[in-house]
């Protein structure tokens, strides 16, 4: 935490530096480059950082200057998802309904200064696709072509946003970006156990008056390391060896159980 | 502390589930059952995946056959021959199962089928087990011994072709039944990962007239091979086997085994026997519960594995 504060304190002098220096509004930098997720992952958290330097030309003569917003994204890999709905049938719940839900993120977390509808206009937001509700054109893929398409779009969309946001792989927080003197901001975002594998995507905006003002992105390999990494990979690309593997294991632990047994009696 | 099972993707505490392993252990261990039917409904109730539960638990029964048998083999108290014919019938009746069981996840319904045939299941085995443990324990309180129900003959077993000897167990009957019963017993290890020797044992007493010292060594010979099938069957269609789950389970299921077998001599097991058919049949409540109340969230997602394989296509994954 120490090495992680100095690189921090390191990180944000250069960038103070370099955003003034800058054309572009803003400079940013990932506390991690990689995560690797190990057998005992148990979530961490991710700190997002950097400056900006938007137009403060009035500053200098006592005008009034509109505040900078800083909204930072991280994206996981794109993936495809089936969502089913429960329907009674002869008095029990079964999957009834499925939709299949294509090329959504994995993972999805926002974080900004502010509200995200206060900071910047709904056209501009969808244009650099910033929000969860910019990302429900693809939800879902099938459906039928009447009126009601809208409505069970919505449903289902809302219904996927829920059950991502519950194991904590979609959020939105208006007001996890500090910024520090009007310069430099700092965001956290917390990376849930379950978070899929993938190349990630930060993206961080600096908007003021509603218009972009800088804008960076970066990429955040997230792997599995480790036994577990090997068990997955195994698992799926030689099935048959890995479970000879699981059976002799089991044969091994069984046997020498009975011996120490026999032994003990 | 815990840990993050790769297949079944999730992390959960590792001392709870080596002691559940060591519980459902002790059970099999004191009164000689597999633990199967336990142990998958235990891992759902963890929040596994009821897909990764069945085939895990298939493969942790491996071990503890294995090591049940053990003892079986060496006093010679296997029939080989009726355990092969049961075994044949067990393979085949784990292709047939782990192939519904992959049709019914296709069309996202295989764990609607893993829990009404556990329902089933435990209903069944928790009220005869309550059943006989009553009439038992009326019976050492009434100073009777209870004798055991005599097998009857049943001609039509000895009209059906096909018949064999079987030197162990002094029969000399058709293969069909054993087959059949093997078949049926491999259809449910596959589907709901049990050993099956709760159903396999009954039926080889009465249906098949066995000896009874030979009925549970042939059993576990069966159940050993049948389940490790079902394991391999599982990872090769499935891909749904975890092996870190169930070593964990394993190290748990052995120690609670010994504990268990070491406990019978002390502890009064009519009583005992009484509790665990409770502790069925309150399993099987709470699932049948899981199937008709009102489901606080209706929808459910999964992720469609798109899995690439690094080697074939040379990039990172």
């Amino acid at each position: 935490m120490k090495i992680g504060a100095t690189i921090f304190a390191s990180w944000v002098l250069i960038a103070l530096f370099m955003a003034t220096a800058s054309a572009n509004g803003l400079v940013a930098d990932l506390s991690k480059d990689h995560i690797s997720i190990r057998s005992n992952f148990s979530g961490e958290t991710l700190l997002l950082f950097g400056a900006v330097g938007g137009d403060n030309r009035g500053r200098a003569f006592g005008a009034s200057v509109s505040p900078i917003d800083v909204v930072v994204v991280l994206r996981g890999p794109a993936a495809n998802f089936t969502i089913r709905k429960k329907a009674r049938r002869a008095g029990i719940w079964v999957n009834s309904e499925v939709h299949h839900i294509s090329d959504l993120p994995a993972f999805y977390a926002l974080v900004s200064t502010n509200p995200i509808d206060a900071i910047v206009p709904e056209a501009v937001r969808a244009k650099h696709k910033i929000g969860i509700d910019n990302l429900r054109d693809n939800v879902p893929t099938e459906e039928q072509s009447d009126g009601r398409y809208a409505h069970a779009q919505d449903v289902v969309s809302r219904a996927f946003m829920r059950l991502r946001a519950a194991q904590g792989l979609y959020s939105e927080s208006e007001s996890g970006v500090e910024l520090i003197g009007g310069r430099l901001f700092r965001a956290e975002i917390n990376l849930p156990p379950g978070m899929p594998i993938g190349s990630y995507v930060s993206e961080f905006f600096a908007f003021q008056d509603g218009r972009l003002i800088g804008y960076q992105t970066g990429e955040l390999p997230v792997d599995t390391v480790g036994a577990g990494h090997v068990m997955y990979e195994l698992a799926h690309t030689q099935p048959l060896l890995y479970g000879l593997g699981g059976v002799a294991l089991a044969a091994c632990l069984g046997w020498a159980a009975a011996l120490m047994f026999r032994r003990r009696s | 502390m815990t840990i993050y099972l790769p297949i079944a993707e999730i992390s959960v505490s590792i001392i709870t589930l080596v002691s559940m392993g060591a519980l459902v252990g002790f059970l099999s261990g004191m009164f000689g059952v597999g633990g199967g039917f336990l142990m998958t409904p235990i891992l759902i109730f963890l929040g596994i995946p009821p897909a990764v539960a069945v085939a895990t638990e298939a493969n942790q029964i491996v071990a503890s056959s294995v090591s049940g048998g053990f003892a079986y083999w060496r006093r010679r108290a296997i029939d080989f021959r009726m355990g092969t014919v049961l075994l044949v019938g067990g393979v085949l009746g784990a292709y047939a199962g782990v192939n519904l069981f992959k049709a019914l996840r296709a069309i996202g319904q295989v764990e609607l089928m893993i829990a009404v045939s556990y329902v089933f299941l435990l209903t069944i085995i928790g009220s005869l087990m309550l059943r006989e443990s009553i009439m038992a324990i009326r019976a050492t309180r009434a100073g009777k011994s209870l004798h055991t129900r005599r097998p009857g003959q049943h001609s039509w077993i000895l009209g059906l072709p096909l018949r064999m000897r079987f030197r162990q167990s002094k029969l000399y009957i058709s293969v069909l039944p054993p087959f059949i019963i093997g078949f049926i017993v491999g259809t449910l290890s596959a589907i709901m990962g049990v050993g099956g020797g709760f159903i396999m044992v009954p039926a080889m007493i009465y249906i098949l007239h066995m000896p009874t010292n030979v009925v549970i060594g042939t059993s576990l010979f069966q159940i050993i091979f049948v389940t490790a099938a079902v394991t391999l069957l599982h990872a090769v269609e499935n891909q749904t086997v975890d092996i870190v789950l169930a070593a964990l389970l394993m190290v748990g299921g052995v120690i609670g085994a010994q504990l268990g077998a070491a406990a019978t001599q002390k502890l009064r097991s009519e009583e005992l026997r009484a509790l665990l058919a409770l502790i069925v049949l309150v399993v099987g409540a709470k699932l049948f519960w899981d199937l008709v109340s009102n489901p606080s969230e209706l929808y459910s997602l999964t992720r469609i594995s798109t899995f690439i394989d690094p080697f074939l296509f040379g990039g990172k994954s």
